[in-house]
């Protein structure tokens, strides 16, 4: 049985869910607060990131939704994964929540990404505390 | 660089589960709550060095201890494992850290 892990993390801005978005689709922007990447906002375009010692992950637009959604596939090595990116307006900023999802905890993603990480230390500990994390998920109501 | 600002689970957390010997018995634990008899018999160990084990992992708030009759039953708790997994998974780390780039040039960038 394969088992996917979904990472959700999100963060208040105290700014208008324009300008979060042009900090989201303008590359150069992108560029300044993510990594360098030749992404174009339409739904189709191929592109991708230079991600250090993550390497290159080969990106493509799914869906694009003005000041609202972003969602992307986001694939290498191992990863075969989706990314997305929502912007809900909160008060006179805006919450921007990120979930990133697909990874196979199962596939030897948990040990390729501490590589990439320098957390060797942590690499059993990792792979027994993903299956925790599993079994607990599974446990949560809702 | 930004920083990473999320939750960091305590020190005691770290060391409790850099033995070997207890992330067997947080496995173990994991499958259903346990007595102390029932876990020392799975080690090649002496009940009291099990039960020296999961004093610490009692005490990293890793495990619970319940008296059931003459008997310590013991069981996993979630909190500081889900704190440890969210502090470890790189992913969990990367986009924390990105989130507060974000945060810091659109501050930066007012003009």
């Amino acid at each position: 049985m394969t088992r996917l892990l979904t990472i959700k993390v999100d963060q208040f801005l105290p700014h208008p869910p324009s300008r979060v978005w042009r900090a989201l689709i303008d590359p150069d922007l992108l560029g300044r607060w993510l990594m360098p990447n030749d992404f174009q906002p339409r739904v189709g375009h191929r592109f991708s990131f230079n991600a250090g010692s993550f390497g290159r992950p080969e990106c493509e637009v799914l869906e694009l939704e003005e000041e609202r959604l972003l969602r992307i596939s986001w694939r290498n090595r191992s990863l075969d994964t989706v990314l997305t990116w929502r912007l809900v307006p909160e008060g006179s900023g805006t919450r921007m929540l990120v979930e990133h999802s697909g990874f196979d905890v199962d596939d030897g993603f948990q040990s390729d990404a501490f590589d990439a990480m320098g957390d060797g230390w942590s690499e059993r500990v990792a792979t027994t505390l993903a299956t925790f994390l599993d079994s607990l998920a599974l446990e949560e109501p809702g | 660089m930004p920083t990473y600002t999320g939750a960091v689970p305590g020190p005691d957390v770290f060391s409790a589960l850099a033995s070997p010997v207890r992330r067997s018995l947080l496995e173990l634990l994991a499958d259903q709550p346990q007595t102390v008899e029932e876990l020392a018999a799975r080690f090649d160990m002496r009940r009291p060095s099990v039960s020296q084990h999961l004093r610490v992992l009692k005490d990293s708030g890793l495990v619970r201890e319940q008296r059931s009759g003459r008997h310590r039953v013991y069981r996993i708790d979630a909190t500081p494992l889900r704190e440890v997994t969210d502090w470890l998974h790189p992913f969990e780390r990367f986009w924390r850290e990105r989130l507060n780039s974000l945060a810091q040039l659109l501050d930066e960038d007012k003009a």
